[in-house]
């Protein structure tokens, strides 16, 4: 434990020592700003409710949330410091573990920042706090998986880069693209885009509405992707 | 401490590591001797179970590197040959993140680091990040991440490549000083670097282990077949025909070098001393004498050349 710890620790730290933390947490905010103005919800009129500026959230955590870990085992390869890493007393597990749950903290902490956007508008309407809770926690849902995803895809490479557009590409393309393809299909395509929805998933979550499926399959997601992560890395020994 | 038997690890169908044995006694300094290319990180990857091995096993502080590796690194100290480090940490938050990746509680941690600190000289660089330290310090840095433990067996890979002379001659006193404490292997491609610090000397090339032994087991093992040179002022053909006549003797190069005759014997047993006794007889002055001594280096270079001893 401790030494899972210990690796979330310095993940943090190395995320917040480095620019690219930064350059994440104002670019998410900055894409959030603009679309704050752009669907002007803070207009005199509209409802209060956040859900039109999140509806297009999912769009934007798919190249936002890989860039948060795109580092964080790739580079460790780069570098080396995978040897001493793998070399101490701590299982492949309790590292991927470590790095993961510092990519969900570093996802928490961005995420709470857009928490302005509820105060003001609680201190000028008056927004359902339930439906906005169900909706921080459909976003946070889906953070937790695309970090696994995004973790996944940096231990497949030792190039930030490219672990970046691994991670970027087909979250873009099974997550949100099924959402607009799953009408058009038909038979098991059709099933297997209604299962990776993440947009029409988090749809339900946006109404206010906590789905248990929708739980189960972003909490499933995360745990499958920190598995096969944990597979990318032992099968590294192997070679 | 340490037992690899009959190890070997294969890169798809090339060997890195063929089929090597041996073993390192408790408190011995353990020279792992080979050009580059050899197979000794490879070797050392497989006993700080970075890699697995293709066959064959090794024990490390009596723990299996496959069934028991947590014990096996928990027990070693290893100094990867890079020196891999994070260099937006400080040096202080380093060693604090290797200690909690050990598992050792606050108070462990606190006094380990300042043991190791003042044992590897950190103490001017502690709260520098290292990515701004010199080679030789982040050198000192990654040996220090390695004591940290106090382990049994320390494994270092080319602690002292990239140092300065100054440095190599610090950090070799200072592997040294920890002998007395702990098992330690480390690895080279410079020979008198290993002559220096180790009680052992293992030496491997191309994967195969081709000589194992002290310094001077080594030493003697070339120095059979010592060649004698001398050189008298005689006639090439009688110089070289007395020599021929010496008990022992059992080959005689002669060469005429500005009026002397310069003679390389090869010989079985010590004959300088009849080698005088014809100079006296025959009235030939003598002007040089001289055993030539092998060297580690030349076995080094005769083994790499790919001689087998």
């Amino acid at each position: 434990m401790r030494n899972t710890m210990a690796i979330m620790q310095r993940e943090l730290l190395a995320l917040f020592c480095s620019p690219i933390g930064y350059i994440v947490i104002a670019g998410f905010l900055l894409i959030n700003g603009v679309i704050v103005l752009w669907t002007g919800v803070f207009s005199p009129g509209k409802a209060a409710t956040l859900r039109d500026v999140f509806f297009w959230m999912p769009w934007v955590l798919t190249v936002i949330v890989p860039a948060i870990s795109m580092r964080m085992i790739s580079e460790e390869y780069r570098s080396g410091t995978i040897e001493s890493l793998m070399t101490a007393p701590l299982s492949d597990f309790q590292m991927v573990l470590g790095k993961y749950l510092a990519g969900v903290i570093f996802f928490a902490i961005m995420l709470g920042a857009t928490l302005v956007y509820l105060v003001l508008m609680a201190a000028y309407g008056n927004p359902d706090l339930g439906a906005a809770f169900a909706l921080y926690l459909g976003l946070f849902l889906i953070g937790l998986a695309f970090t696994a995803y995004g973790v996944f895809a940096s231990s497949l490479t030792s190039n930030q880069v490219v672990a970046w557009i691994l991670g970027w590409v087909p979250l873009l393309l099974f997550a949100c693209v099924s959402y607009f393809v799953v009408g058009q299909v038909e038979g098991w395509l059709r099933a297997l885009f209604q299962q990776v929805n993440v947009i029409g998933r988090f749809e339900a979550f946006s109404r206010g509405l906590v789905r248990i499926d929708g739980v189960v399959f972003f909490i499933a997601t995360a745990a499958l992707f920190v598995f096969l992560t944990v597979k990318v890395v032992e099968s590294r020994r192997w070679r | 401490m340490i037992e690899v038997r009959n190890l070997s690890k294969y890169y798809g169908s090339r060997a890195a590591v063929d089929d090597i044995t041996f073993g390192v006694d408790e408190g011995q300094i353990v020279g792992f001797l080979g050009p580059n290319g050899a197979g000794k990180t490879t070797t050392i990857r497989i006993l700080t179970c970075f890699m697995p091995a293709t066959n064959g096993s090794a024990t490390v502080a009596g723990h299996d590197v496959l069934t028991a590796s947590m014990r096996v690194r928990e027990s070693v100290g290893y100094l990867p040959e890079s020196v891999p480090l994070y260099p937006e940490m400080r040096v202080r938050e380093y060693l604090r993140f290797r200690g909690k990746l050990r598992g050792m509680d606050r108070a462990a941690r606190e006094s380990a680091i300042q043991r190791v600190v003042a044992r590897c000289w950190l103490q001017d660089v502690i709260g520098r990040p290292i990515g701004q330290l010199s080679k030789g310090f982040r050198q000192r840095v990654g040996l220090a991440d390695a004591l940290l433990h106090n382990p049994k067996v320390l494994i270092l890979d080319e602690p002292t490549v990239g140092l300065d002379p100054r440095q190599i001659r610090e950090t070799r006193s200072l592997i040294q000083e920890l002998a007395a404490d702990h098992t330690v292997m480390l690895s080279s491609h410079i020979l008198p670097e290993v002559e220096a610090t180790c009680q052992r000397i293992i030496i491997i090339h191309e994967g195969q282990l081709v000589a194992q032994g002290s310094p001077e087991e080594l030493r003697a093992k070339v120095t059979e077949g010592t060649s004698l040179i001398a050189e008298l002022k005689g006639p090439v053909t009688d110089v070289s025909a007395e020599m021929r006549k010496l008990a022992g003797v059992t080959d005689v190069h002669a060469q005429a070098i500005d009026g002397w005759t310069q003679v390389t014997l090869t010989t079985a047993r010590d004959v300088r001393e009849d080698v005088y006794k014809v100079s006296q007889e025959k009235s030939w002055p003598l002007r040089e004498l001289r055993r030539d001594i092998a060297t580690l280096e030349d076995f080094f270079v005769k083994i790499v050349a790919g001689t087998r001893v």
